[in-house]
Parts: C-alpha cells; structure tokens; sequence
C-alpha cells in the first residue's frame, strides 16, 4: 500500500514563539480512516493547515503520495488534499453554492463543462441537489456544512481532511454527514483524515486514532486508545458511552470477548455472548461489583 | 434587525429583470451620471418621475424599493434643511435673523430630488438582478478584481456579521443591559463594536485559509455566460435616447 500521508519530525510555532507541534510524527495509508483527537488547543487545526500547504515547512517533512507538499504547485496540491475547516461560513465565501463549489475546481483550471460536471457530482455526493443557485445564508448550519464539504469535493482530492465535521450538527445531519464520508472512503478510495470530539461517532469514521497534545501522545485503533482511562483523561477525553456500559457490563459477570466500540460492534457481542451461553445470558451482583464498577467511572471521570 | 438583502426581488420577471447585466449596469450608470448634473430642477423631477416609471415597469414592491431608498434620503436631507439658509440670494423670508433664500432652497430641493432619482435607477438596478450575476457582469466589464471582490465579500458577510451582532446583543440583554443614554451604555457599545472588528480579523484569517486551501492565488476566475439579445439593445437605445432627450430639453430652457 501506498503512504498517503507522511510527516516526520515536525515542529511549528507561532509567531508569539508558543509551540504549537512538536516534534510530530504520522504516517497513514492510502484508503485509511484516520481521527485525530486532543484537547483544545492541541495544535490539529495547525497541523492541517501543515497538510494542505497554507503553512509551509521548509524541511519537506509533510509529504503526500511520497512528494513534499511545500514543493507542490498550487494545482496540484488541491488535487492532492482537500481540507474542510470546522466553520462552514467562511468556506462558503461565494455568492451562490454553485460558485463556491466551482471555485476550486476553476483554481485548478479545468474547463467549464469539467467545472459543471465535478459541481453536479459534488452536490449529488451531499445531497444537496438544487441547491445550485442558493446563497449560504439562507441555508441552515447542516445545509452549509455539507455544501461547504461539496466545495472541497469538487476538487476531487485523494486525501480528504475535516476538522471538526460533525460539531453542532442534529443527528440526522451528522448521520448524513457520516455516510459521506464513508461513501467516499469504501467507494472511492478517499483517504480521511479527521479532528473530532464527537467520541460516539469516532468508532465509524477511525481505523485508527492518534492523539495530539502539541506531539502524537498514542496511536492506535480506537479500542487500544480507549481502553487506556489514564491516557484519555490525561489528554482531556472520554471514552464512548457505549464502550464504558460494556466495560460495567463485565464487572456484573458478563462475559464479553471484546469491548464494542459501536451499535453494530455491540449486537455482534452480545449475540456471540448469549450463543455461548446456550441463549441465555447470566448477571451476577457479588460483594466486589459496585466497587468495581465505581472504579471503572472513576477512572474515566475528569 | 432586518438583513439589507438588496436582490430579494430578483427572480421577478419584467422587462427590467431580463435586460442584460452588463448593459443594464452601463445604461443606469449612463443615467445617474446624466441626471446628476441636471440644473433644472423642472426637469429634475421629470427625471425623478422617470426613475419612479423604470421602477413600477421593474414590478418591484414600492414599500420595499422606499424602505431600501430611506438610508440614502436621510443622508441627503440635511442638504434640503441647510441650503436654504446657506445660499445667499433673493430673501424669501427670515426666521429669527436667519434668511431663507430663494435660491437655496432652489438648490436644496434640486440636490435632494437629484439625489433621490440616482438612488432610485442604483436600486433599482441592483435589486433586479441577483448579486452573484451582478459580481459577474462587473467581472465581465472589467471592472479591477480587488473591488468587484471586495464587493461581493462585503455584501456576503455582512449578514454574517449582523448574526454575530445580534447574538452579542442577546447575550448582553439576557445579562439584563438596557441602552441608556449614559457614559456606561457608550463603553458596552463600544466593546461590542471592537469585538465585532476582532471577530471580523480572525474570520478573515479563516476565510484566506479557506481560500487558499482550493487554490486561490489573487487571480479571480469565474464563469460567465451572457449574451446580448436584439431586446436588450432597443432597450439600450431608448434608455440612452431617453438621457439626451432629458439633456437636450434642459439645454433648450437654458
């Protein structure tokens, strides 16, 4: 498999000489699902803007399909990253959502009828057909979040990167959102790199998961990252609720091989659990479960 | 508050709505500029009657094209109160010492009806055809790109800026602020103005990153597709024949 993403060693600060990353080091696979988590203030919108080339590193230590992005012409870079910034309201700079979605795609050059085939096909990805003519603010926040991530997609890039993309979003909107993204990844072969909080969503969207605090602190699947209570609190986490209830569930004797990151992950669990128990399943309260289970929420407690 | 939304009224259909942008734009600005420098203030109403005509044949409602009109008038008014006692001239009457001359209030009237048919051909040019299509046409005429891009960001935050006015606000009045004329009232309103102003940098950073980010580099590229139809260029001819016949008409009462 291909590197998507390469970064080795990279250091940023910011003009007031706070660091902002350090010593960062990531790699990621073509066609992987990657989320990065951290508090606030951890440095992932500056690593991003590391990623599509707004900020250069000189050292070529960002490198994507194996070149350096700093060295890459502005056409090529947007073909190679797209970023979709956590505030749709200023990525939807045009007047209209037709002219926002085209605006790369025309940066990149390409002919009208290109320029009209790739606008079509990114509002049809959204589901925001006929929405060509609108103007943002009439839009309501889920409607101007997949626009603005239409206007990414425009560009057709191979790396797809989203800060924050299921923040202030119903659930509808955030399932939609989801689906996309996954869409993209499984049928096109997107590669996703995304900064979420959202830890209920995570399990959908991550094959893997590194947490940023300024330098990679752990990398890992979501049930390694998960699993560890003194990392996630450390770096101002929470595990999903989900993951937690199974984790309880144990200390009431039941017999899990592993724990479920999400709906689908817990009824393959639970119908494995209860199968091996000839269809029926046993919960026991002894004189160590509560202390058990106060230990399981104080060690994810903030 | 109400959003300035200029173009609310584009997707009308008239004879105003189908004129080509491009022309549209040259032929009014043609007519403002026109009868701007009109002297006459018989024939500047005539003018005024004219812009009210293009208006009721652009179908768009009176009440909204007068609400859109009233910051302009209110600017222009000081000069119909002023003029009169400023320009010197024939004394009509006096007012505690003060001449009210016939000249000045000539001039008075002639600047405020002047000023009140210019602003009737701008918006009406403006709210006939949508804001994105206008952006183009002056694209498409030449027009330098920094300040068609200026225009069209300033016209597509300024919504944005007023939501995040009025959110300050309601936060302010759910604290239980009440404006005051008052030293204290100046100070909030004040913090919330220099707020505004350091919003609007940040957003302007994240709007560049954005811009950047799909590779914008200063050089503005947009898709234009307008044609001048045969109705377009009558509608050209009459409106230009309509601005000499005003101006030979003056000269001829001079």
């Amino acid at each position: 498999m291909k590197k998507a993403i390469s970064i080795t060693s990279l250091n940023y600060s910011y003009p007031d000489g706070t660091k902002a990353l350090d010593d960062v080091n990531i790699e990621v696979e073509q066609g992987e699902k990657i989320v990065i988590m951290g508090p606030n203030g951890a440095g992932k919108t500056t690593l991003f803007l590391h990623l599509n080339g707004i900020i250069r590193s000189d050292d070529g230590n960002v490198k994507i399909f194996g070149s350096s992005i700093g060295d890459m012409k502005v056409e090529d870079r947007i073909k190679e990253v797209g970023v979709v910034f956590a505030e749709p309201d200023d990525q939807l700079f045009m007047s209209t959502v037709y002219d926002d979605v085209a605006f790369g795609p025309l940066n990149m050059g390409l002919s009208e009828e290109e320029v009209g085939r790739r606008v079509k096909k990114a509002l049809a990805t959204v589901g925001l057909e006929g929405f060509e003519e609108r103007v943002p603010h009439h839009m309501s926040f889920g409607q101007k979040k997949k626009a603005a991530l239409a206007a990414v997609l425009s560009m057709e890039p191979r790396v797809l990167i989203l800060d924050e993309p299921t923040a202030n979003l119903d659930p509808k909107s955030k399932a939609d959102l989801i689906r996309v993204i996954n869409d993209l990844n499984r049928n096109e072969g997107v590669t996703t790199v995304i900064a979420m909080h959202d830890v209920n969503a995570l399990a959908d969207l991550a094959d893997r998961v590194y947490v940023l605090n300024r330098t990679i602190v752990a990398e890992g699947t979501p049930r390694d990252i998960f699993s560890d209570p003194v990392l996630v609190k450390e770096n101002n986490l929470d595990a999903p609720d989900l993951f937690k209830f199974f984790k309880i569930m144990r200390c009431f004797g039941a017999d899990c091989s592993q724990t479920p990151m999400s709906i689908d992950e817990s009824v393959t669990v639970m119908t494995k659990m209860i199968e091996s128990l000839e269809g029926e399943l046993y919960l026991t309260v002894d004189e160590n479960t509560h202390s058990l289970v106060n230990e399981i929420i104080a060690s994810y407690r903030h | 508050m109400k959003y300035p939304e200029i173009d609310k009224y584009a997707e009308l259909d008239s004879v105003i709505h189908r004129f080509d942008p491009r022309a549209k734009i040259i032929t009014f600005t043609l007519l403002i500029f026109s009868f701007v420098f009109i002297e006459n203030l018989g024939v500047a109403f005539l003018t005024l009657l004219f812009s009210f005509f293009i208006l009721l044949l652009s179908k768009i409602p009176l009440g909204f094209m007068f609400d859109r009109m009233k910051p302009g008038l209110i600017f222009v008014f000081p000069f119909l109160v002023i003029m009169p006692f400023a320009v010197e001239g024939n004394v009509l009457f006096s007012i505690y010492g003060l001449n009210i001359t016939y000249e000045g209030v000539y001039y008075g009237i002639l600047v405020f009806v002047r000023a009140a048919t210019s602003i009737m051909f701008a918006l009406t040019m403006l709210g006939t055809t949508k804001m994105d299509v206008t952006m183009k046409s002056l694209y498409s005429l030449k027009v330098p790109a920094p300040l068609v891009q200026t225009l069209m960001f300033s016209y597509r935050y300024v919504f944005v800026f007023i939501d995040e006015f009025i959110s300050m606000w309601t936060a302010m009045t759910s604290k239980g602020f009440k404006l005051k004329a008052n030293k204290h009232s100046l100070s909030v309103v004040g913090n919330i103005v220099g707020m505004l102003l350091v919003r609007s940098c940040e957003r302007a950073e994240r709007v560049h990153h954005s811009m950047s980010s799909k590779g914008y580099t200063g050089e503005s590229r947009t898709i234009v597709k307008f044609k001048m139809q045969m109705t377009d260029y009558c509608l050209v001819a009459f409106l230009v024949g309509i601005a000499l016949i005003f101006k030979m008409y003056e000269m001829s009462l001079l």
